[in-house]
């Protein structure tokens, strides 16, 4: 469905020089100098596929997003979606792609939202059954239907979204690009827009790749992530995978009804891998476990040695959240093995 | 035919637009008409210390005047991309329109037009009437069939250039500000080019050839013979000026850099 290989995009920056006498100078003779925003990248995904595309700012993936949109031609290297050239053929193309770009409206400012629903239809020369039956699907999953008759101007950020992603989905597309599509968005709109998501993948297999600086869409959505940093690749594969890698300890808190000391929980955990650490008071005790290949086993007899000989107040089972993991390897450069 | 299509839906939603705002759509056809008048008073003015300009008597002048609005009026009405730069290359609307499958000059000119302006063609017809009773020109049927690809090539000629500078666009990231240059440079087609000395008649028929909207189609109907073979060139100058325009238009969007995130 989308197959890249060996993409490369460099640009020339040209650079001002400081203060009056450097723009005198740079009418002359301009500094530049080449950035590589993109540099090798080739990846797979087959089709019906969520691909989360992950990286800090300037890592290269809006320009990758540009380039599999067809708004940027690649400096070297192959890109072919749906069987077709994104640049070459861009018209032909974008007829079988939906863009939402989360900083930037797709939809007629002044106009209603059905109106540009109308235009919209026109330019994808959608034809009316098809229209009319496809839509209502998203229009009722959107929760969509009483702003048809706003102004885009008069939305707020969330309605705003919804009547983009259903701007996007109009010509049912094969493949879906969200650029940040969750992005300031509040906890219940972001739900929404993911099941939402969700559910199109499901019913048209339509393919998905996002951009996103929260993580929790990704662990809601995909199972599969490409990593980038500094316009290459660094991870690319399983979320399960990933986390295997790297969440190597879980930590157990317990908050006992009586004081207890480090001792007596150690020899009463003796037969288990375990370390204590202190919590906050005499009453709380951390329990970090090794993960082994048997991890289910092994938190339930902690569970079964410690509950013995002491009452559980509350518990609490932790592993590194996803967002520690991806700053982990951001700090330790790419993953290796 | 489905370029005819989109351009009714757009005009359509433009029209509900601006019906919204009623009162900008009058007080912007005055504001134009004001324009005019003073114009006119100009021409008035200069013709008070002169009966003929290298040989062009005021009502010929006032007649060409009134010409170049009608072609004039068509361009500003779909050629409205002065911001082009700002609004869709600095701001990044321009990603947008990539993501359509429309060709992507048609869907800015689509998304810009002022169809207002066309209220202008009015005025314009109106002051060549008026002069052309006072020349005592005949309008016949040959006249009326060439006046349709006149004004075409003339709209051609102003809208391939205004084209070609927005096009600049793609090159830089900082801003131009050649457009107001050429604006007025433009205006000097609305005068017959015969006032003007040989430097500036050759750039107005060869390099900009704004000649070709007002001056040279307009002539041809005060029946000045001598730049016949210039007035019946003006739809095939339209025609090359407009095609190597999209050409570079063209070539500009393949080296589009887009702006970050």
């Amino acid at each position: 469905m989308i197959q890249v290989r060996n993409l490369h995009k460099s640009y020339r920056v040209h650079s001002a020089r400081k203060g009056v006498a450097g723009a005198f100078r740079d009418l002359f003779s301009r500094q530049s100098y080449e950035v590589n925003a993109v540099q090798d990248i080739s990846f797979h995904i087959p089709r019906g596929e969520i691909v989360g595309y992950i990286g800090e700012n300037g890592a290269g993936k809006s320009t990758t997003i540009k380039m599999l949109t067809g708004i940027l031609t690649p400096s070297c290297g192959e890109i072919i979606c749906n069987g077709m050239n994104p640049h070459m053929q861009r018209e032909a193309y974008v007829k079988t792609i939906g863009v939402v770009f989360g900083q930037r409206s797709q939809l007629w400012w002044d106009i209603a939202v059905q109106e540009s629903f109308r235009l919209l239809k026109k330019v994808y020369q959608v034809d009316d059954r098809t229209y009319q039956h496809h839509m209502d699907l998203i229009l009722s999953t959107l929760d969509l239907s009483e702003l048809l008759d706003k102004p885009v101007r008069k939305l707020s950020l969330g309605q705003r979204m919804r009547a983009e992603l259903a701007a996007a989905l109009l010509h049912n597309p094969a493949i879906l690009f969200l650029d940040e599509p969750t992005i300031g968005l509040d906890v219940l709109v972001k739900m929404k827009i993911r099941e939402f998501l969700k559910e199109i993948n499901q019913t048209y297999q339509t393919t998905i790749l996002l951009t996103t600086h929260d993580i929790s869409d990704i662990e809601a959505l995909c199972e599969r992530v490409i990593m980038l940093d500094g316009g290459n690749i660094i991870y690319d594969g399983n979320l399960s995978e990933l986390r295997r890698k790297y969440v190597t300890k879980k930590q157990i808190s317990f908050e006992f009804t009586k004081p207890t000391d480090i001792q007596t929980l150690s020899s009463q955990t003796e037969h288990l891998n375990l370390k204590w650490k202190a919590g906050e008071n005499m009453h709380q005790w951390i329990g970090i476990l090794p993960i082994s290949i048997r991890e289910k086993a092994s938190i339930s007899e902690v569970m079964t040695a410690v509950s013995k000989q002491n009452e559980i107040v509350d518990l609490q089972v932790r592993e590194l959240a996803l967002e520690e993991i991806i700053r982990k390897i951001y700090e330790k450069g790419a993953v290796h093995g | 035919m489905r370029y005819i299509e989109l351009f009714l839906q757009y005009s359509g939603q433009y029209i509900k637009t601006r019906l919204a705002y009623r009162s900008d759509v009058v007080v912007g056809f005055l504001f134009d008409l004001l324009q005019q008048v003073v114009n006119l008073t100009f021409i008035f003015l200069v013709f008070d210390y002169t009966s003929s300009m290298n040989g062009w008597s005021r009502d010929e002048v006032i007649f060409i005047y009134g010409y170049f609005l009608i072609p004039f009026s068509i361009f500003m009405a779909f050629f409205n991309i002065w911001q082009f730069n700002d609004e869709y290359i600095i701001k990044g609307q321009m990603d947008r329109v990539l993501t359509r499958p429309i060709h992507s000059l048609y869907q800015v000119l689509l998304e810009k037009m002022e169809l207002e302006s066309l209220l202008g063609c009015l005025t314009g017809a109106t002051i060549m009437i008026f002069s052309g009773f006072a020349l005592n020109i005949s309008f016949g049927i040959k006249d009326m069939l060439l006046f349709l690809p006149f004004v075409i090539g003339g709209v051609l000629v102003y809208g391939g250039v205004f084209v070609f500078l927005a096009s600049l666009a793609f090159f830089t990231d900082s801003k131009l500000s050649i457009m107001p240059m050429m604006y007025n440079v433009g205006n000097y087609g609305r005068y017959p080019i015969q006032i003007y000395n040989r430097a500036i008649r050759f750039v107005l028929t060869w390099i900009l050839p704004f000649a070709f909207v007002g001056s040279y189609p307009a002539s041809y109907f005060l029946n000045r013979t001598e730049w016949v073979g210039y007035a019946l060139f003006t739809p095939i100058m339209g025609l090359i000026v407009f095609i190597i325009s999209i050409y570079f238009w063209n070539y500009g969007v393949k080296k589009y850099r887009g702006v970050g995130s």
